[in-house]
């Protein structure tokens, strides 16, 4: 089964990066460029298994997305992780309160995508063996 | 009653704000940097210690720091390191001809990351700016900047953590 990821960042380069490292998990993909981009895609109807949020972004931020995600029912099995250059202990925190599964800094490495993905149950069997 | 005593902690109005070098030295900003370098322009790609003349077409990214310490981290180098620094930084996913845009979202995302990490060491809680680019950076005091010098495939790149040049005109209440 194809798992399904949302990669949302406002640096081209850092969704181009995210997102290769998950295709090379199998994921399949898609890509907004800030929080707002990303709420439209799910209420498009497309609901990803899996949300990779950067924090400092225009229009609307990670952490605003994910309050707008947690206050939707219809979302609850979206899981939000965290994707930041954003490291002060109290903001993960926030974070984690608001919602967010999981909090990876930047920069990071696919080993340890893999691993947050691995604690997640969202790597497929096949990557994971 | 209870009346609220001042432990001495808070800052007071007036007390200048704390000096750069009191609070990261150029070590932890060279780690920072390398770390950055490490995991998203490549595994293999060193950075040598060693200062050297910028050239005179240089781009710069900063990203601003708002906090008990106020002040941008700057990321510069020559305009055609910042090419190189793109296509590394994509990889296969570089086009062939980058844009402008490339590059400065590039730039942009390498100071994000390095100045993250910077403001985690630094007193908080502060507020991350988004990545700016562009050939003049915000000035910064001179004498209030911890600043490194460094070669990346033989070519100079300067990262400097500087308070912001207000601070020089600041008068204490």
């Amino acid at each position: 089964m194809t798992v399904r990821a949302l990669v949302i960042d406002d640096s081209r380069a850092m969704r181009r990066i995210v997102t290769g490292t998950l295709e090379g998990f199998g994921y399949e993909t898609r890509q907004a460029g800030h929080g707002q981009e990303a709420l439209d895609v799910l209420h498009e109807g497309w609901v990803p298994d899996l949300c990779t949020i950067d924090w400092n972004m225009p229009v609307m931020d990670g952490l605003q997305f994910v309050n707008a995600v947690r206050a939707n029912p219809g979302w609850r099995a979206v899981t939000l992780m965290m994707v930041t250059s954003e490291s002060e202990h109290g903001q993960i925190v926030r974070a984690l309160a608001a919602g967010a599964h999981e909090y990876v800094i930047k920069p990071f490495t696919a080993d340890a995508i893999r691993d947050k993905l691995a604690l997640l149950g969202l790597l497929p069997q096949e990557v994971s063996l | 009653m209870t009346v609220p005593t001042d432990s001495g902690e808070r800052r007071r109005a007036g007390d200048r704000p704390p000096a750069i070098a009191e609070l990261i030295d150029e070590a932890t900003v060279q780690e920072i940097t390398e770390q950055a370098w490490l995991a998203l322009v490549g595994e293999d790609e060193v950075l040598v210690p060693l200062p050297a003349p910028l050239p005179a077409d240089t781009l710069s990214s900063w990203v601003e720091i708002v906090g008990p310490w106020t002040g941008s981290v700057v990321l510069t180098c020559g305009r055609d390191t910042a090419l190189a620094l793109t296509r590394a930084l994509l990889r296969e996913h570089a086009p062939e001809v980058l844009e402008e845009e490339d590059v400065d979202d590039a730039m942009g995302e390498l100071a994000n990351v390095v100045g993250g990490n910077v403001k985690a060491v630094l007193p908080g809680p502060s507020v991350l700016g988004l990545p700016e680019t562009g050939t003049t950076p915000p000035p910064g005091r001179e004498a209030d900047t911890c600043r490194v010098d460094v070669l990346w495939r033989g070519e100079p790149l300067t990262v400097s953590v500087q308070s912001h040049a207000e601070r020089e005109n600041e008068v204490p209440l």
